[in-house]
């Protein structure tokens, strides 16, 4: 078969011809792509065969134990268990009111994104594409399945309610949100932060001193709004800038001593409310950790090298499960206080210390991913070192490894399931009370560990669309 | 430069480690209780009888009472009381590091577990033994009966160690399966992984009652005990005073039961027996326990008395009060509590 190619393409860096490959038509009818792809020889032929009778018979026996012969009443007449665990029952509107302060807050940061996208395509003369409807039910196809399974599970309107109210909450703040002019999408994140923070940390409970951290991003944002006034004189400004926010600081400590331990331990927080809680706050406090942790790994400074470096290896060195039960117990032994934060507390931040020490290794191999030139490119034109860092470098770095980043925030949600060994009851800990109960005492152990399953399935599934989203937007891959 | 910025480091790092060390000591665990205003309870919450929660998230159980009296005694609100979970190995752990104030999980009070565990041993609630449980098909009546059979087990309980010591002891060759807890350990029974199930005859008693009640094959309990069992709080060593109340807000069960007081009459005696009226804290006796004087009215009418307790939890799983070492000494048991004056 000696036919000739033709050179159409000379590759500019390297001279070399690239022969023309015939690309075939992606677009093929059905009959033709079947016996192209699945057909086309007689071992092909039988594998696909054997194939499609293993996996018609798994999925009917998987289909017939989901819909016939599962006996799902131990999940039904124990959502509540599952959903929040032992959270005392009188105070369970302080977990319907975070729903909607979170769903509040994922509709106006969902707006304040399109306003910002819709703001900056403006800006570059471009159109603003918005997603098809289509793609978003897609994305979020393992969450609504999630939820349909929960609404078909309850016994009285209530949730049925919540959802709907949640679910209009939510669209109401987008709508509002992503008709904000462009400028003021700063404005609409902070107030994403106060709601996600501030707003659930009201409706959480004042309990203990934990909930005075919250006042940073509160002072912060003080500090910002204060910072657009321009009659005033810069270096006055400044003064009164700073006086506001310790001001902001110094009212919430006066609040704090006036009403303290109102409302519900965090050690209360139980069910899939704690997973999805406890994976939610260590997402989000170690990425900006394992971010300095990468930085500072790569630092000219040698302490902080130092630091970093030792942390990192040591962490990484241990097993998730060994730093959890040193949270349980060994504050206990080295400090010699009773208890001194809760164990909520303690687990969320060992597993915040864990996930920071790879989040740390993933950007540091995006960041060596950057060519040197880049950095050199912003040096050459007077940037300071930080502003290189932070508009060029970082940027490309997260881009690319958004993949394995969100991998490792999976992971970190699904092992938020080892608290169980820990003696929180998480999902995995109340199904098994559910087992130590008298009518559900080793009777429907399978059907109770599937929905368990399908619950980490529908969260995880949802994340890893939405880095694929992400990824596309981004152009990861592309470029 | 460097190494002054590595050095100042490492000083500020052990500044930081040393300044955890010096409060502690001295204060009793009763103060710190009394002063949080609730006891921390490590407990079971998946045996049936002695500890298990309901859809609504409330726990109730024979182990679950017995922290609810000491919340009742020590602070006098039976309501006062934080359960904590834990599993057969971290129990312990829990204890030494004062994550709980009191354990109260089916533990097994050993001289081994005395000695090493850091543990105090308190006052005896309810005496079990391990027994094996056997398909009734089968026709095992006795341990020989069992040579190479596959028993199933706990791993890291006493219960796997008495099996071993009293077969080899018996030179009976058997097959331990070993498991983590109980829900994987019925099915795998039930599936017939192994002939026999060794444990403390008070759960193979709750196990047998649902196993049959759900139409599964009928159960045989062998009438040889090969262990003591007995089970009861325990506390931390060294802290005589939280010891003392917590042993004696229990032991106040059994003196109401012999008293012939329940959770209806206590409040409501109007009779001379000076005993009693010590007991009920009107006879103006004080022991210095470090309980108030009322404590006794204050268990037995939030909780009950050992009776009550009894009957409510271990009845419904099927073992009997009357003629089990668990009755009250006047009757022929083993429930014997030193007198309250």
């Amino acid at each position: 078969m000696a036919t000739e190619t033709p050179f159409t393409h000379i590759d500019p860096d390297t001279g070399i011809a690239i022969p023309e490959v015939d690309v075939p038509s992606q677009k093929l009818p059905p009959g033709e792509w079947l016996r192209k792809n699945l057909f086309n020889n007689w071992y092909n032929s039988l594998i696909t065969v054997l194939l499609t009778i293993g996996v018609a018979y798994v999925s009917w026996r998987v289909l017939r134990f989901v819909f016939v012969t599962a006996k799902w009443e131990p999940v039904r007449e124990n959502l509540t268990l599952i959903n929040i665990g032992t959270y005392p029952r009188d105070e369970q509107w302080r977990v319907v009111a975070q729903v909607l302060i979170w769903s509040g807050a994922a509709g106006l940061g969902i707006g304040a994104a399109v306003a910002g996208a819709k703001f900056r395509a403006l800006q570059a003369g471009m159109e603003y594409v918005v997603d098809p409807a289509l793609a978003k039910v897609k994305r979020y196809s393992g969450l609504l399945l999630l939820g349909l399974v929960f609404l078909g599970f309850t016994k009285t309107f209530g949730p049925l309610i919540l959802t709907v109210v949640s679910l209009a909450v939510a669209y109401a703040l987008y709508w509002v949100a992503s008709r904000v002019a462009g400028h003021n999408v700063g404005l609409l994140w902070a107030g994403v932060a106060a709601l996600m923070v501030f707003g659930f940390q009201i409706v959480s409970g004042f309990f203990g001193m934990g909930w005075l951290w919250m006042g940073v991003p509160i002072a912060a944002a003080v500090y910002s709004v204060i910072g657009r006034n321009e009659t005033i004189e810069p270096r006055r400004l400044r003064l009164i800038q700073i006086g506001a926010a310790l001001g902001v600081l110094v009212v919430l400590f006066v609040v704090y001593l006036v009403v303290d331990s109102v409302g519900v331990e965090w050690d209360e927080w139980e069910g899939f409310h704690l997973n999805l809680l406890a994976a939610a706050i260590a997402i989000a406090l170690s990425f900006p950790l394992g971010l300095l942790l990468a930085l500072g790994r790569r630092s000219s400074f040698p302490a902080l090298r130092i630091m970093s470096t030792t942390y990192i290896e040591i962490i990484r060195g241990v097993p998730l499960i060994s730093l959890l039960l040193m949270a349980q117990f060994f504050i206990g032994f080295f400090l010699d206080t009773r208890t001194p934060l809760s164990l909520f507390t303690r687990a969320t931040a060992a597993m915040t210390l864990f996930t920071a020490a790879y989040v740390a290794e993933i950007v540091r191999g995006g960041l060596q991913a950057v060519p040197k030139g880049q950095t050199e490119a912003g040096n050459s034109v007077g940037m300071a070192p930080w502003s290189v860092t932070r508009l060029i470098v970082l940027p490309q770095a997260l881009r690319a490894v958004i993949p394995a980043m969100v991998g490792q925030f999976i992971s970190l949600f699904k092992d938020t399931s080892l608290l169980l060994i820990i003696g929180k009851i998480e999902i995995l800990g109340a199904r098994e009370i559910i087992h130590g109960q008298e009518a559900y005492r080793g009777f429907g152990i399978a059907e109770t560990l599937v929905f368990a399953a399908f619950a980490f399935w529908a969260v995880s599934f949802t994340m890893s669309r939405e880095s694929q989203r992400l990824e596309r937007k981004l152009g990861v891959g592309e470029r | 430069m460097k190494r002054l910025m590595i050095g100042l480091v490492a000083l500020a790092m052990i500044a930081t480690a040393c300044g955890g060390d010096d409060d502690g000591g001295g204060t009793s665990l009763l103060d710190t209780v009394i002063e949080r205003d609730e006891v921390i309870c490590g407990g079971n919450e998946t045996l049936p009888g002695f500890g298990v929660v309901d859809d609504a998230g409330n726990f109730s159980g024979f182990d679950i009472d017995f922290c609810r009296v000491v919340a009742a005694g020590v602070l006098g609100d039976s309501s006062k009381v934080r359960f904590v979970p834990l599993t057969a190995e971290a129990r312990f752990t829990a204890l030494q590091s004062g994550e709980i104030d009191l354990l109260i999980r089916n533990t097994t009070w050993t001289a081994t577990r005395d000695g090493q565990e850091g543990a105090n041993f308190l006052f005896t609630t309810f005496y079990d033994g391990q027994g094996l449980m056997v398909p009734a098909s089968t026709g095992f009546t006795t341990l020989e009966d069992l040579a190479d059979a596959n028993i199933c087990v706990l791993t890291g309980t006493t219960t796997e160690l008495n099996l071993t010591a009293v077969f080899n002891a018996r030179g009976i060759p058997f097959n331990p399966v070993q498991f983590e807890d109980n829900t994987q350990l019925r099915p795998a029974y039930e599936a017939g992984q192994c002939n026999a199930w060794t444990s403390d005859a008070s759960q193979l008693a709750a196990f047998k009652a649902t196993i049959e009640g759900e139409g599964g094959d009928e159960q045989f309990i062998m009438a040889e005990i090969i262990s003591k069992e007995p089970l009861g709080p325990v506390v931390a060593d060294g802290d005589t005073a939280w010891a003392q109340a917590v042993e004696w807000s229990v032991m106040a069960t059994v003196q109401a039961w012999e008293f012939g007081l329940d959770s209806g009459s206590i409040g409501s005696y109007s009779g001379t027996s000076p005993n009693i009226l010590n007991f009920i804290g009107d006879g103006g006796f004080n022991p210095t326990l470090g309980l108030p004087s009322d404590f006794a009215v204050q268990v037995v009418s939030q909780v009950g008395n050992y009776e009550e307790i009894y009957n409510r939890n271990i009845i419904p799983i099927g073992l009997q009060l009357t003629g089990s070492p668990n009755d009250l000494w006047t009757n022929g048991g083993l429930m014997y509590v030193p007198p309250y004056r």
